[in-house]
């Protein structure tokens, strides 16, 4: 759920960009001395990066009836882990800003925030959590895509009762608010995206186990994680 | 996706240097966030509109459909700025008219933002932008990786494409759990080629000496002086008459 541009107080953008920046920079620093140890990975990030967009611009099936597209943070947290996902999200972000106009310039803080570092660290951490109570691994990729979702959702809701304080009842109901108006859209969208995240992994298990292996050297992904 | 690229790579300014085009959108963008919004946002989103439409040559259909895009946001999230709920005694919701003021403020606001980030995209190949940033310090590698990502999203997206028209021709979207199944089977099998071409590219780039550096010529482009100085004009105009029109109607 992109904030659109214009939308955050001048403030509150420079607030969510000052917050957003220090995760974005370990992550620079980080896939920039992968790189320099390994060129290869470089073509490796950029199509794992492409293909990212791509599944973030398919239309998913609705239930609702609107328009709603993936996000891909459970999957790219599963698949590259999260501190490079930081890095990753955030281009694919500005990318979806200058190509789709989705999202903005002054947002891409917030966007950042919501969508590139706690959507993925929450999918990365409930996998971990999952695979340590030795759930099967479908239900685990399936609770890390959706709670991940679910969790950029209350973030992003969470952003916009910061920055719009409801008169009467403040923040909390502010917050409420947002959460309501947004959730018969997300709530169920991040089930969809769950199974479809647990599609896509089974296939890449059964079929790409080969291609797998290469994303051995990233830190803390599925392949780490969950013994493929 | 197409449509906006397209603009960008054909519209009349394309040939001018970034920073000239940039200079207006970020100008215009900080006049909607520094001055009162009620003022300035109208002059902004009607001067951003105007140099697209006219300056740039961009059809009228193209831009409506960019600022129309955060359309079902704003739909969503408007009325709830206007409508302010207490729950102390059940759940009871008033409409104010400060909610209404910072409603149409918001919207507003976020209208002229959406007009100057149109002009820049609409106008701006994506590229040009990022070979701007080598000189702000952006490291190289991370130039490379995101030109890297720009080609191959079109690759990618081409393909995506063929799969789901030959997915719905078979079917596979006629039902919720088809579709879902249909989706993932499409995003395993891309994801996979995704990675098997990485791998060809890394063979065919060792194969000619591939060190972790691609060299790539950047445009001649020359900044014009007067278009820069007629850009901060523009802005400056704009910015004194929206902040003359606020001190009026205050």
């Amino acid at each position: 759920m992109h904030i659109t541009e214009g939308f955050l107080p001048p403030l509150h953008a420079a607030a969510w960009t000052a917050v957003s920046l220090p995760f974005v920079a370990v992550s620079v620093y980080r896939v920039n001395r992968l790189m320099r140890e390994k060129p290869e990975i470089k073509l490796l990030l950029a199509a794992s990066g492409a293909f990212a967009f791509v599944i973030s611009a398919l239309k998913l099936p609705s239930i609702t009836g609107s328009c709603s597209h993936a996000t891909g943070t459970g999957l790219g947290a599963i698949l590259f882990g999260p501190s490079v996902m930081a890095l990753l999200g955030t281009i694919v972000l500005a990318f979806q800003t200058l190509l789709l106009a989705h999202g903005g310039i002054t947002t891409l803080g917030a966007n950042v925030f919501s969508m590139a570092i706690v959507g993925p660290w929450v999918a990365y951490a409930v996998l971990r959590g999952a695979q340590g109570l030795r759930a099967p691994l479908a239900f685990s990729v399936f609770l890390a895509a959706m709670l991940g979702d679910w969790a950029t959702y209350l973030t992003t809701a969470g952003q916009l009762a910061l920055a719009f304080p409801d008169p009467t009842s403040g923040i909390a109901g502010s917050f409420l608010k947002f959460a309501s108006v947004f959730a018969p859209t997300q709530l169920p969208l991040a089930v969809i995206e769950g199974l479809l995240t647990v599609v896509i992994v089974n296939f890449l298990r059964e079929y790409s186990s080969e291609e797998l292996r290469n994303l051995r050297f990233l830190p803390k992904t599925l392949v780490s994680e969950a013994r493929l | 996706m197409r449509a906006i690229d397209h603009h960008a790579w054909t519209n009349r300014w394309r040939d001018w240097h970034p920073v000239e085009k940039g200079l207006p959108a970020v100008g215009l963008l900080t006049l909607t966030f520094v001055l009162p919004p009620l003022s300035t946002a109208p002059l902004v989103l009607a001067s951003a509109t105007l140099i697209t439409v006219y300056g740039a040559g961009i059809p009228w259909k193209t831009l409506l459909s960019v600022l129309a895009a955060p359309a079902a946001f704003l739909l969503a999230g408007i009325p709830f700025l206007a409508i302010s709920m207490d729950f102390t005694a059940g759940i009871d919701l008033t409409l104010s008219l400060e909610g209404l003021r910072l409603a149409l403020t918001t919207v507003i606001r976020a209208l002229a933002a959406m007009s100057c980030l149109a002009f820049l995209i609409l106008t701006t190949p994506l590229t040009d932008g990022v070979l701007l940033l080598r000189r702000v310090g952006v490291p190289a590698g991370m130039i490379e990786l995101i030109l890297l990502m720009y080609r191959l999203i079109f690759v990618f997206a081409e393909r995506a494409l063929t799969g789901r028209q030959a997915q719905a021709g078979r079917l596979g979207y006629s039902r919720l759990d088809r579709s879902v199944r249909s989706l993932g089977l499409l995003g395993g099998n891309l994801f996979q080629r995704a990675l098997d071409q990485a791998r060809r590219l890394e063979i065919g780039l060792m194969a000619r000496g591939y060190t972790g550096e691609l060299c790539v010529l950047s445009p001649p482009w020359e900044l014009s002086r007067w278009r820069l100085v007629a850009g901060i004009a523009g802005i400056s105009l704009i910015g004194l008459v929206s902040s003359g029109l606020a001190r009026s109607l205050s």
